[in-house]
């Protein structure tokens, strides 16, 4: 009997831009902190 | 080695003399302890959860309490009393200081949580006397957990900012495991369950003792070395 | 070129790849057969946690390090990947219930993986807050040594209580999570991932070091 897959690519996307998010604005904070001068 | 320990024998005693002198701080963690209990008491309903299923955890939110109060205890009287700045000019080794600190807290919190675990049979009505001696020997082991490196983290914490608030937030990843333990032993010796059912935890406890208590003596020097 | 420099290019080219791996994990790899889309999270999640975790024993090892030479580089250096192990670890803590709710119907659970996760963020978190909170610099160095040291050392202890906990208490599984034998394409964007985050965290923390306490040296 075949299982039905669940349709939870809703999911995959919230992680996904979740992730990004994070580590953009992280990286952004990065470069801006990095630039002033010392 | 003996020098060490005579000398942690002789700060730890200093320590508790002190404190039993003025007695305030054990009678206020007394009393805390058995409010809490009391709240726990007042705050269930009979009829709807068994005592046998909260009482681990009622026991173990108080000795968590306890030690907590313990090791405010300790770090109050060093901020008030800069006790330490003395200690170390005196001939002791960095490794005795530790233990004698860690000897007088343990010794505070002991006390406090014997008195809990009295009130908290005679409140809920917990048959003890069977596992006494198991019981006593998992509070001991979970005590020192915290209490080794609550100990440690307390010389650190004295310096900082917002002192009183660094603590707990530094010292609450590293109750987990005792805690996590300790509350599953008792929850087995309540209910009655041999000890070999809880032997892996008995060992976690007992390998958490040994490599904090080890680690915070070599790691206590850097944090009051000048 | 400047380490701020060269960790700046680092961080856009790994930021790059990152997007590189996005569009292969999503587009280009197979779904997989029984777990839905979901599973792909697995692409992104794991890595993460890789770099907590490098992040967590690289802080570690360079406190182990400053406590036996005092080098203060050991120092900035574990305060730099100290920060950066925080927004892997937040990565890893979001992400982790995200794909738990698909497979445990939960959105928490207190599985071996999640509560570490959690605890390990505390402790970057605590790590981070005492640094802000001692202002003499070799006090602070010394102190944030210990506390890393007692950090990674709490860790397997962490994972044994948890994994103890859970073989008394499993959780309710809904689906079964993704098996240990993965076809080709899978295995290739995962270890696609794990060397992009590898890389991500190399450049994070160039530029993070770079930045010291905010006074930037060039190195």
């Amino acid at each position: 009997m075949p299982e039905a897959v669940p349709q939870n690519g809703a999911y995959m996307v919230a992680a996904y831009i979740d992730a990004a998010v994070i580590l953009l604005v992280y990286a952004l904070t990065l470069f801006r902190r990095s630039r002033r001068p010392s | 080695m003996r020098e060490t320990l005579r000398h942690a024998w002789i700060i730890g005693r200093k320590d508790l003399l002190l404190e039993f002198r003025s007695r305030t701080a054990i009678l206020s963690a007394v009393v805390f302890t058995a409010l809490v209990l009391v709240i726990f008491e007042f705050g269930r309903d009979p009829t709807a959860v068994a005592t046998l299923d909260l009482a681990p955890s009622i026991l173990w939110v108080t000795f968590s309490f306890a030690a907590m109060l313990g090791l405010n205890r300790a770090f109050q009287s060093e901020l008030e009393n800069q006790a330490l700045d003395g200690l170390l000019l005196s001939p002791v080794s960095r490794v005795s200081l530790y233990w004698g600190k860690l000897l007088a807290n343990l010794a505070f919190v002991a006390v406090v949580e014997l008195v809990g675990l009295l009130l908290f049979t005679l409140f809920f009505n917990v048959p003890v006397g069977r596992i006494l001696a198991p019981l006593l020997g998992v509070i001991a082991l979970a005590t020192i957990g915290f209490i080794a490196v609550g100990t440690l983290f307390s010389a650190m914490v004295i310096r900082t900012r917002f002192a009183e608030l660094m603590l707990p937030v530094l010292l609450l990843p590293f109750l987990i495991p005792p805690l996590v333990g300790a509350v599953q032993v008792t929850a087995k010796l309540l209910a009655g369950r041999p000890l070999s059912e809880v032997g892996g935890w008995l060992r976690l406890l007992l390998a958490y003792d040994i490599v904090f208590v080890s680690l915070a003596s070599i790691l206590f020097p850097s944090t009051v070395t000048e | 070129m400047t380490l701020a420099q060269r960790g700046r290019w680092i961080t856009a080219v790994a930021l790059l790849l990152l997007a590189g791996v996005y569009v292969r994990a999503l587009v280009f790899t197979p779904e997989e057969a029984h777990q839905g889309l979901a599973q792909k999270i697995f692409y992104v999640h794991a890595p993460a946690a890789w770099s907590a975790m490098l992040s967590m024993g690289l802080v570690g090892l360079a406190s182990i390090l400053f406590l036996l030479i005092k080098d203060p580089r050991y120092d900035r250096f574990a305060a730099a990947s100290a920060e950066v192990g925080t927004a892997f670890s937040l990565v890893m803590l979001t992400t982790g219930p995200i794909w738990g709710k698909t497979i445990w119907g939960t959105w928490w659970t207190w599985d071996a993986r999640l509560t570490l996760t959690l605890f390990l963020f505390f402790l970057f978190l605590g790590y981070l807050l005492m640094r802000g909170a001692v202002t003499e610099p070799g006090l602070r160095a010394r102190y944030s040594a210990v506390l890393g040291i007692c950090g990674l050392v709490l860790l397997p202890f962490i994972h044994l209580s948890v994994y103890l906990f859970r073989t008394l208490h499993p959780a309710p599984i809904v689906l079964k999570p993704s098996a240990p034998s993965l076809p080709p394409e899978m295995l290739v964007t995962l270890l696609s991932s794990f060397a992009v985050f590898t890389l991500l965290y190399v450049g994070f923390v160039t530029m993070r070091y770079a930045i010291g306490d905010g006074g930037g040296i060039d190195a």
